[in-house]
Parts: structure tokens; sequence; C-alpha cells
């Protein structure tokens, strides 16, 4: 295992061209991170792997620039009063016990089916999450828009919060009381999806939205602290196994480092629903994305036959629409802050303070 | 820009240079020996500790430049949805009626 890492950073050149990729592809990653909480991994782990990176590799040195990205972002929203701490510790610890069991489940269908079947459960749990949870976040948040922009409590979160089943837990930031049974599940959910998808936000963040019943800016910050704790933890185990290219990490968090303060910045200027309206958006784009692949992984198994060149052209073309999905991620909150610094002359946090 | 804000700016922008110094050699330092730090760092076991440091003290530095950076380039965080806390005024003295002596002859 050890020798595969130590070839493959032999193995890989850095060329300009590769350089500049992966700092891109980190900004945005970044810019998108800081404001909904998550994303970037999507693309940059098949990036690496198309750059000539083994999986193994990109995996862990995409994990490696995740946590001290996710570090930075939670610091600066936490200065901006939007990070809930317990909560976020409360969701990372059921998420470690579901990211337990994401693997053993991963193990168990690569044992059964291989490769093939492993990445057609990979991509089919994509296209049905992202599908289904990401469709009604977008239908939430255009719900939102159009009745003003003001957030109201779903009413699910409601429900559960009136119920009384001990011990019950105040999350102070948040403003939420709600029993310890209904926050466990969010956590395990996103752990379980962060082992299939590796994106563990895409169900962290709407979860603890709609069952738990913190905000949008709440979540989505908070989500920063659970991927800086899974993140650790992560690559704690990668890189006992020798896997992570520092240089790839560190070119990646080059880029990230800019990009998820901008998104942290971000969050102040626009309305909450536009935290729904990215993250929507970036979810069902993805799952586009996720579904072009799964002819490929169909005529593995036998169950379709495709020709070799349209196999191909599906497989370019849904590593491209997953680029589009981050590239219309970071167009939209850069859009929508210019928009918000242009109509309203705001003063800064930092002149409020002084002032104060 | 008062006399005082000016001096802040001009901190702000010294801070930035010292802080993207201390990047860029950073990074000058590890891509000048890239190759071996790559090689040492994918060794494993115990030496899982090297990327998760140079990581943090990378996170340090260069986190601290691009806050400042957007800073001096002034993009800052709007009062709209951060640090509420400082915005709310302070608690005025409640106004009491001064005690009055009063002498009953």
């Amino acid at each position: 295992m050890h020798d595969q890492a130590v070839e493959a950073v032999k193995f890989i050149d850095l060329t300009f061209i590769n350089v500049a990729f992966l700092f891109i592809v980190g900004f945005i990653g970044g810019l998108v991170s800081g404001f909904i909480g998550s994303g970037g991994a999507f693309v940059l782990t098949p990036g690496m792997m198309s750059l000539g990176v083994p999986a193994a590799v990109a995996v862990a040195s995409n994990m490696c620039h995740k946590f001290p990205k996710a570090m930075v972002g939670a610091y600066k929203r936490y200065k901006y009063g939007q990070v809930d701490l317990k909560l976020g510790l409360f969701m990372a610890a059921s998420a470690t016990v579901g990211v337990q069991v994401g693997i053993k489940i991963q193990e168990h269908i690569l044992s059964k089916w291989g490769q093939a079947g492993s990445n057609l459960y990979v991509s089919l749990s994509f296209v049905a999450v992202l599908v289904i949870v990401g469709g009604y976040v977008f239908y939430d948040a255009w719900k939102i828009s159009k009745s003003g922009g003001d957030e109201q409590k779903p009413r699910l979160a409601a429900w559960l919060q009136s119920i009384n089943l001990p011990p019950m837990i105040h999350f102070k930031t948040s403003n939420v009381r709600i029993s310890l049974w209904f926050t466990i599940p969010v956590g395990f959910i996103t752990g379980l999806l962060a082992a299939t998808i590796a994106v563990g936000g895409f169900a962290g963040v709407p979860g603890m939205i709609y069952v738990i019943g913190a905000s949008s800016l709440i979540a989505s910050a908070t989500e920063l602290v659970i991927a800086f704790l899974m993140g650790f933890g992560g690559t704690v185990k990668w890189a006992v196994h020798g896997m992570v290219d520092i240089r790839l990490t560190l070119i990646i968090l080059a880029g990230s480092l800019l990009g998820v303060q901008l998104g942290a910045i971000g969050t102040t200027y626009v309305k909450e629903h536009m935290i729904k309206v990215v993250m929507g958006t970036i979810m069902l784009i993805v799952a586009l994305s996720r579904a072009l692949a799964v002819p490929n992984y169909l005529t593995q198994l036998g169950v379709l036959s495709f020709g070799e060149s349209a196999l191909s052209w599906l497989d370019t073309a849904s590593f491209v629409t997953m680029c589009v999905a981050l590239g219309v991620g970071a167009f939209i909150i850069l859009r929508s802050m210019i928009k918000a610094k242009r109509s309203e002359p705001l003063v800064t946090a930092v002149e409020t303070y002084e002032h104060a | 820009m008062s006399a005082r804000g000016e001096e802040k700016r001009k901190k702000l922008i010294l801070q930035t240079l010292v802080f993207g110094g201390i990047t860029a050699a950073l990074y000058a330092t590890a891509f000048s020996h890239a190759s071996a730090l790559a090689e040492l760092f994918a060794r494993g076991g115990y030496y899982a500790a090297l990327p998760i440091v140079t990581v943090f003290v990378f996170s340090f530095a260069h986190g601290a430049f691009a806050g400042k950076l957007w800073s001096v380039l002034g993009i800052e965080a709007a009062t709209k949805h951060a640090v509420q806390r400082t915005t709310a005024p302070a608690p005025r003295p409640v106004q009491r009626q001064r005690p009055r002596l009063r002498m009953n002859a």
C-alpha cells in the first residue's frame, strides 16, 4: 500500500496546467464550501484521478486539504456568530458511527459484485439522494424567494421539537430544543453518505435544516465543524497508510483557503435562502452527472451493452457536468454577493465593532 | 478616511505583507524539496504526523494571509448576519429620581 503511494508520487508530473487546474478547482470548491458548508470534493477527487493520480491517493490528498479548509471556514463563520459548536459535535459523533456502517456496506458490495457493482451502488445512491433531497431543497428555496425571502421553521422540525422525549438537548446558537433521539439519525445518515458519496454535507445540511430546525445559515456553518472533525479522522487513517501526496494537498489548499473565506464572507451579504438555492442547484446538477456514469457500470456488470466510444463520451460528459455544477454554484454565490453589495451600502463588521 | 482609519489600514497592509511573505516562504521551501518531502510524507506509520502538522502550519499562515488580503481588497463581512451581538446598543443606565432630603418640620 505504501509503495503504491510512493510510486504514485513519483509518477505524477506537476505541469503548469495541472497546478492551475488544482488551484482553480480548489478556490471554487473552497468558495462553495465556505458558503454552503460542503462541496468541492466531488470534483477534486475525479479531477485528480483524470490527471493520473490513483484513486486512493486522490481521496487521501483531497481529505487532507478538506479538514484545514473546513477549520478555517468554521473559524471565520464562528466569528460571525453562525456556528453551533454543540450541534456540530453531536452531529460529528453520530456521523462517525454512520461512516463505519457505510464502509461495511461498501466492503460487502465490493466483495459480492466487484468494483463495477460498488461504483454502480455509489452512483445510484448519488442520484437517489441528490434528486430527492436536492429537489426538495431547491423547491423550498424557490417557494421562499417567491414569498419574499423569509425562512419559516419547517413543519417536520417544529413537530419533532414539540415531542418531549428525554434526553432533550438545547442548542443555544440554533435556538433549538430537541430530543437527542432525533439528532442521532441525522448525524448517522450524514456519515453514511460521507462514506458512500464522499459529500456528507448534502445530507447533513438539509437534515439540520428540515429535521432539527436550525436555520440555513447556522446549518451550513455547523457543517464545516463536522467536515473538520470527520476530515481530520479520515486524514489520519489515510496518512497512516502513506496515501497523502502533500504536493497535491498544498496546491489545492492554496486555492481553497482563499475561496473558503470569500464564501464565508458571502453568507453575510445574501439572504438566507440563497444557501438553499446554491445547494439545491449543485445537488441536482451533480445528480445528472452521476446518472450519466450509470450506463458505464451497467455495461461492466453485463446488464446493458454500450459501445466504447459512447461510454467514453458519457464519462467525459459526466465529469464536465460535475465541473459545471461547481461553476454554477460559484457563479450564483459571486453574483448574489455583488448584487447585494451594490444594492445597499453596508457597514463592515469591523467598522461596526469599532464603533460599538 | 480619518487619521485613525488610515493608520489601521496601513497596519492591515503590513500584516498582509508579513503573512504573505511567510506563506510564500513556506510554499517555496516545500516545493523546492517537493519530491523528497512527498516521498517522506508517504511513508505511513508515525510519518502520518508530517502531512497533518504541515497542513496545520500552512493553514495558519495562509489562512491569516487570505483573510487579511480580502480585507485589504475591501471585501469584508457585512453586519446583516455578522457579529450581531456588537451591533446591539449598550444597556442604558436606569433613570431614577434622585433622592431628596425632606424636612417636615
